[in-house]
């Protein structure tokens, strides 16, 4: 129990005036003459007594009037626990915002976090409300103010253990802020318990801030120096092809501890198997390549792991990525204007691009003329290329159309030499129609104006095209053809086309230099071998994911079909149509589809949420505490409006001014009956 | 209340020195309202006829009137009586308590006079006695009118005494009473109010017509005191330290316990009771007295 406005308990001695005046009273009274005492002195026995008792109870009750009084107008007020407690406290409304990112899992972090949490739950005061905030990457759970203090405590003690996700610290924070516009109380307070992490603020918006008088206090989980080692980056292949020879993985291993790491051993492993090793020396905070070789020897997906040891926290030592080794492209190239000249052959600089320099090429080509082409071979072939060359019967047209129904590809580029009309009419496969040749005189050239960037062809030539063409096929698009690129004029340049489950490419201009000098352009090669790709191989999928990313796989399936995907290391998941999205939680292989068509997706770590690189609490609070921060108050004003707030709603003062009320009529009657 | 405009205020009464003066005033304002005495008997003087009604005494009628008109009718007279009348006044101490502007000695002083004046304005005899613990003043019942001035001069001397016997007073009264007559007794009745009844009751029994005034201050009938007081007994100096407003009611019904059976007795003894508070008008009281004694004056 306690008081608003203690010193009106000095008005407890007014308690002693009707005592006084009690006592004062006592004085002989004065002398009545009366004719006889005979009525008098009968009712003594009776009375006296009883008349003594009434002067004590109205001397009590007067005095316990004036008591009542004062102790109303000291507005007393009844709470919980001691009064210690309720003027060291003030309600409060606490947000803690718990790191649950990578670097939580380092040594016992999580259990000292839980109890540090615990013991800060603990130390709340009756009426304190608080709030939790669970956040990695982004907030992962929040869970609302409340002043259940079990609750709490289970939620803390339910937590899951920490993700792999690298910490982001402004959507935590923003999280807490907007939990706290709804507090109770005036004192609201952020408590953030992480390993505060530099890479934690990135994304932090820098004109934001915590809402006036919100206050933030860190807690720095970070433990004793520890070496740490994190694999960056793994540079391998995606692609590969059969029987290449030797390849090299390349690893790039950060030391992210405090110390020096003398040996930091790198493996590769190949299917879970280890395939080769390399040892490398890191000083604190310091970067090396790790060069792993590696060989393949036989056509498939293969899932591949770099692992380093030789430091104290093994979350982030581990980095998986998927390499597709398939069999050569088999390409059959009829040319249409073979020359002695190997600079006007088209062929030649065909084949030319898909050789290969010094190292394995994918492609495996048969080149043929018009007269030597063979519809029967199309069956042993992935790609048809066209090359200035046209059918010579509607029988060949007829052969290729159903090679590209049937799944097959390919690739038209007619020149000087091709006749056009009968191409188009026989090869109904075609996405254009070919009307005529237009050949530019003297030194009038066309350029290449305009491209969808966004197709697969084209997305990774994006730069100036500076290929000059002086001649070209006016055509005619079909329907359901996309045009991808057009010459300045605003005819198209090439043209894309599907038939059955096969793909066309119609580029209506010759690949030799007999109408453009596109051969010799630097953008020729890849061009040959974007367009290539393309049409031999299925739409690919970025195989590499981040720990938290949400990876749609709606492209895969087809309406109402359902796709299953199975974790290295953990059972089924099944994905349907209607709910494509699958979130990577873990790093590891995800084996995506059906054992006929698997893909490999490879998860990891981010590079940096093992950095253990750490930003002073002070420079976070610095930069996120508003500065427009309600002063605090002094213990005396905030314990009296604390006082205040819990006396309002009691009204002590109320009823002890009813009672004086009752006890004033009490007092009345009863000094009626002994006075009168 | 069309009387109580007539009659005189007790304290007006009291500021008149003299009792003759104070008697007169009270008896003449009295019978201001009155005239007649509206008892009828057959005494000398001739008042009326009436019908002759059986049972009627036969030497009432008019033979006269009967030759005349032959039927019969009865001479009515005024009545006159030979009335000797008694008052015995008490003067103890308790008598001189008054918390007005008369006491009750000063009161029944005045009543007594006033009586008589009246009953011998009425021709008939008055006697006086005083007494507190014994007789101290003892006048005869005579008629004649000198008599009134030694009574009256006698009551003007008249001081508060020390306690009350007012048995003894009666019982030699009733000792020495040769013929049938009236007895007042003006008292406050404090004392021995049992032996006094039963004294007042053999007087009643012994032919004579009894009245009491029992006279109290309008203190002793309502105890209206404030703060606590020691009260001093007037009569013995005993003294007593209470809080009226505590005892108050307890006082007002052993006092109404008290008057009740005055009354009761009075009553059961056909001795005529009257309680007269001396804030009350005298001669009210003796107005009520009177309509109450009319029969026999």
């Amino acid at each position: 129990m306690g008081f608003l406005a203690p010193f009106f308990l000095f008005g407890l001695l007014a308690v002693a005036l009707p005592v006084a005046i009690h006592l004062i009273r006592r004085e002989k009274p004065p002398r009545v003459p009366f004719a006889s005492l005979r009525f008098l002195k009968a009712t003594r026995r009776k009375r006296v007594l009883f008349q003594q008792i009434q002067q004590w109870l109205l001397l009590a009750m007067r005095a316990g009037i004036i008591a009542l009084l004062v102790f109303a107008f000291a507005r007393p007020l009844f709470f919980q626990g001691s009064i210690g407690q309720l003027m060291d406290g003030e309600p409060r409304s606490v947000v803690f915002v718990l790191d649950r990112s990578l670097i939580m899992q380092h040594g016992d972090r999580n259990e000292h976090l839980q109890q540090a949490v615990l013991e800060r739950l603990d130390g709340l005061q009756p009426g304190d409300e608080a709030g939790l905030v669970e956040f990695a990457g982004s907030p992962l759970s929040v869970r609302a103010l409340t002043t259940d203090r079990e609750t709490m405590r289970g939620a803390v003690s339910d937590m899951e253990a920490p993700g792999y996700q690298a910490p982001r610290f402004g959507p935590a924070l923003r999280a807490a802020n907007e939990l706290l516009r709804e507090a109770r109380h005036e004192r609201r307070e952020i408590i953030m318990l992480s390993a505060f992490q530099t890479i934690g603020m990135q994304g932090i918006d820098s004109a934001w801030q915590l809402s006036p008088g919100v206050t933030l206090q860190t807690v720095d989980m970070v433990g004793d120096p520890a070496r740490n080692l994190a694999i960056l980056d793994v540079r391998a292949p995606d692609q590969l092809v059969e029987g290449g020879g030797g390849h090299e993985v390349l690893a790039r291993i950060r030391s992210n501890g405090s110390v020096h790491t003398d040996e930091a051993r790198v493996t590769l492993l190949i299917d879970d198997e280890p395939v080769s090793r390399d040892t490398l020396s890191l000083a604190d905070r310091s970067e090396a390549v790790a060069r792993l070789p590696v060989e393949f020897e036989s056509a498939g997906q293969r899932d591949g792991e770099v692992r380093v040891e030789g430091d104290d926290f093994s979350a982030d030592n581990r980095h998986f990525f998927a390499i597709d080794v398939r069999p050569e492209i088999r390409v059959l190239l009829v040319n249409g204007s073979p020359s002695g000249n190997w600079y006007e052959d088209g062929a030649h600089w065909f084949e030319l691009a898909l050789s290969g320099e010094g190292v394995e090429s994918p492609w495996s080509v048969t080149s043929v003329t018009e007269d030597e082409f063979d519809p029967g071979e199309l069956s042993s072939h992935d790609v048809l290329v066209l090359l200035d060359a046209g059918l010579s019967t509607a029988r060949q047209g007829a052969a290729v159309s159903r090679f590209v129904g049937n799944g097959g590809s390919l690739l038209v580029a007619p020149g000087r030499n091709t006749g056009g009309t009968e191409l188009s009419e026989w090869l109904d496969v075609l996405p254009a129609r070919l009307r005529q040749a237009e050949a530019l005189g003297g030194n009038d050239y066309l350029l290449l104006a305009d491209r969808d960037r966004r197709h697969p062809v084209l997305e990774p030539l994006d730069i100036d095209w500076s290929a000059r063409f002086r001649g070209y096929w006016q055509s005619e698009p079909a329907a359901g053809s996309r045009v991808l690129m057009r010459f300045d004029n605003g005819d198209p340049a090439l043209i894309e086309g599907e038939a059955g489950a096969g793909r066309v490419l119609l580029l209506t201009t010759a690949l030799d230099t007999s109408w453009s000098n596109l051969p010799l352009q630097g953008l020729y090669l890849p061009f040959v071998h974007e367009m290539l790709d393309y049409l031999a191989q299925p739409p690919r999928m970025p195989g590499a994911y981040v720990a938290g990313d949400r990876i749609n796989l709606s492209s895969w399936m087809e309406a109402g079909e359902t796709l299953e995907v199975r974790h290295s290391e953990r059972e089924m998941t099944t994905l349907s149509s209607l709910d494509p999205v699958l979130v990577a939680s873990e790093p590891g292989i995800l084996r995506v589809g059906r054992n006929d068509s698997q893909r490999l997706l490879a998860v990891n770590v981010g590079a940096d949420a093992g950095n253990m690189e750490k930003v002073p609490g002070a420079t976070l609070q610095d930069r996120l505490i508003n500065p427009e921060t309600a002063p605090v108050q002094s213990e005396r004003v905030r314990s009296a409006q604390l006082m205040s707030e819990v006396e309002q709603p009691q009204r002590v003062w109320w009823w002890l001014l009813l009672l004086v009320m009752l006890l004033l009529l009490l007092e009345t009657r009863v000094a009626n009956r002994t006075y009168r | 209340m069309a009387q109580n405009e007539n009659f005189i205020d007790p304290t007006v009464l009291g500021s008149l020195d003299n009792l003759e003066l104070r008697a007169r005033v009270v008896v003449e304002g009295f019978l201001a309202g009155q005239h007649r005495s509206p008892n009828r008997g057959f005494s000398v003087e001739f008042t009326d006829y009436r019908h002759y009604q059986r049972g009627d005494d036969m030497r009432h009628v008019d033979w006269k009137l009967y030759g005349r008109s032959d039927k019969l009718f009865i001479k009515q007279y005024e009545d006159e009586t030979n009335l000797r009348c008694h008052i015995l006044l008490d003067s103890s101490a308790s008598m001189a308590y008054g918390s007005g502007g008369m006491n009750k000695l000063e009161y029944a002083r005045t009543l007594a006079s006033a009586l008589a004046y009246f009953i011998m304005r009425q021709r008939d005899a008055v006697g006086l006695i005083t007494f507190d613990e014994g007789v101290r003043d003892y006048i005869p019942a005579r008629a004649r009118q000198p008599h009134l001035m030694q009574l009256l001069r006698t009551l003007q001397a008249l001081k508060p005494g020390t306690t009350t016997n007012i048995v003894k007073p009666l019982r030699e009264l009733a000792q020495n009473l040769k013929r049938k007559s009236m007895v007042v007794l003006v008292s406050d009745l404090l004392e021995d109010e049992e032996g006094t009844i039963a004294m007042l009751r053999q007087l009643r029994a012994m032919g004579n017509e009894v009245i009491v005034f029992h006279v109290l201050d309008p203190q002793e009938l309502h105890f209206e005191f404030g703060d606590s007081s020691e009260f001093v007994d007037m009569e013995t100096g005993d003294t007593h330290i209470t809080t009226p407003g505590a005892v108050r009611q307890s006082y007002l019904e052993q006092l109404q316990q008290y008057l009740d059976y005055c009354r009761t007795e009075c009553q059961r003894g056909a001795v005529d009771y009257c309680l007269m508070d001396t804030s009350k008008p005298l001669d009210q009281a003796l107005f009520t007295y009177m309509s109450r004694r009319g029969r026999r004056f």
